[in-house]
């Protein structure tokens, strides 16, 4: 593939120390992404710095009434984790659908946000649950909305000397439903199209609405302005049909191996409302 | 077990049941280090990115694909292939069905399937037909049309119960 060093540090404080010193170098989790792109040469690392052996960068744990997903955390992990099961069943949800079973041992939630990929299937219902990202550097550490993270396809706010190391999820919404709907070619291709809402009801009207849309533009997208019209109103079905005409005109796709621009907006405006409708608990027009 | 840095790493793993060393480049793959130096050809190369499943090994009991994973990252863990499961004449009772319902053709797929297989029954002895073809969707066969090979799953998890329980 590609000459580099490889590292396999035990304590998170080296692995920084090392993000830090070596210019270039890689994080490696999963492998499941980077491992293609280093072999395709799209990759040339001078270094990379594996993750498996620093404890704290594995599982699920509650924190402040919500919970932290260490960054190396793999899909199948987050599968079988009941705080996850509990709290935050949509990402389950979306967990499950990514890649095959083979994939989902090895590839890490972490990895899935930091390839910044406009398809990654966990950021969706992170960004509708509100996740934040924790960045650590030597001798520091931010937070940063998931909104905030993705920059293009394949960019990231992360510098070069910081490494992703959780997920913090806010304490649940009591109350809010969310779904996660994914159109691939087949179960495990990569997303032709997904949308992820979350709903909360404050008798007849929307209360809260989250609304993330992937596989449709450069970053994986929250819809604000679908958010906006739904929130405070009653969704009735004009309404849900007018979010569904909003979001197809928010996105931006493209054209590519996958699928044609026009069927993801199509797919987005359709799975939007199918997924406001199941919430509602009524069936979709 | 020390902590590894440099191009050339040297490693530690349980290839089935046996304690392998090496000194490799750390850019190999474990599919590489299994295939060239181990001669343990019964994982496959098939498209190299994670697609086809043909590489498929049991990694700490759990099947990844081993064309994804770098031989560094398989340090102090325990891998099996098919190779460690049975051998002719003493066939695995999983290996042992896919030969009696017909659910081999070119053989390319297989090692992948029935490992794949073997990590959904270490989980789940004894799945349905639907949970079956979830759990090999990501291995991909261009002979058997897959019907044979979730008859031989079924039939190969009842003899792994059976065998449990004798």
């Amino acid at each position: 593939m590609i000459r580099c060093e490889y590292h396999c540090p035990r304590a998170l404080g080296e692995a920084l120390g090392l993000k830090a010193a070596v210019p270039g170098a890689r994080v490696i989790a999963g492998g499941t992404d980077l491992m293609v792109r280093l072999r395709s040469r799209e990759l040339a690392p001078a270094a990379l710095i594996s993750l498996r052996r620093i404890p704290e960068l594995a599982g699920v744990r509650e924190e402040q009434g919500g919970a932290r997903i260490g960054a190396a955390t793999t899909f199948t992990d987050l599968l079988d984790d009941p705080v996850v099961a509990r709290d935050y069943p949509v990402l389950a949800r979306a967990a499950a659908r990514v890649g095959s079973r083979q994939i989902r041992n090895a590839g890490t939630v972490g990895g899935n946000l930091a390839n910044a990929s406009p398809c990654a299937d966990s950021a969706l219902p992170l960004l509708a649950l509100g996740a934040r990202v924790r960045l650590e550097r030597s001798g520091g550490s931010r937070e940063l909305p998931l909104d905030d993270f993705f920059l293009g396809p394949g960019a990231t706010a992360l510098a070069e000397d910081e490494i992703l190391t959780a997920v913090i999820l806010p304490p649940p919404d009591i109350g809010a439903r969310a779904l996660f709907l994914k159109k691939g070619r087949v179960k495990m291709d990569l997303a032709v199209a997904s949308v992820a809402v979350l709903l909360s009801m404050d008798g007849p009207v929307c209360r809260k609405v989250r609304v993330a849309a992937g596989s449709v533009g450069p970053v994986p997208l929250r819809l604000r302005e679908v958010e906006a019209l739904l929130e405070g109103a009653a969704p009735t079905p004009e309404r849900t049909a007018r979010a569904a005409e909003v979001a197809m005109r928010c996105v931006a796709p493209i054209t590519d191996v996958r699928s044609t621009a026009d069927y993801r907006r199509h797919i987005v405006g359709v799975y939007l409302r199918r997924a406001l409708e199941s919430l509602l608990g009524r069936e979709a027009a | 077990m020390t902590t590894q840095t440099g191009e050339q790493i040297s490693i530690r793993v349980t290839v089935n049941g046996r304690v392998e060393t090496a000194e490799l480049r750390a850019d190999r793959s474990l599919l590489e280090w299994l295939r060239e130096d181990l001669d343990l050809t019964g994982a496959k190369l098939g498209c190299n990115e994670g697609e086809c499943g043909a590489c498929v090994v049991l990694l700490d009991g759990r099947p990844v694909n081993s064309c994804l994973v770098l031989a560094a990252e398989a340090d102090g863990r325990e891998v099996l292939t098919i190779e460690g499961l049975g051998r002719a004449g003493a066939l695995h009772p999983l290996q042992q069905a896919f030969v009696d319902r017909a659910a081999v053709q070119c053989g390319f797929c297989t090692p992948g399937m029935i490992l794949c297989a073997l990590g959904l029954l270490g989980e789940n002895p004894d799945p349905s037909p639907d949970e079956i073809r979830r759990a090999l969707a990501g291995n991909l066969c261009r002979c058997t049309g897959y019907q044979q090979i979730v008859e031989a799953v079924l039939d190969g998890a009842g003899r792994m119960r059976e065998g449990a329980r004798t």
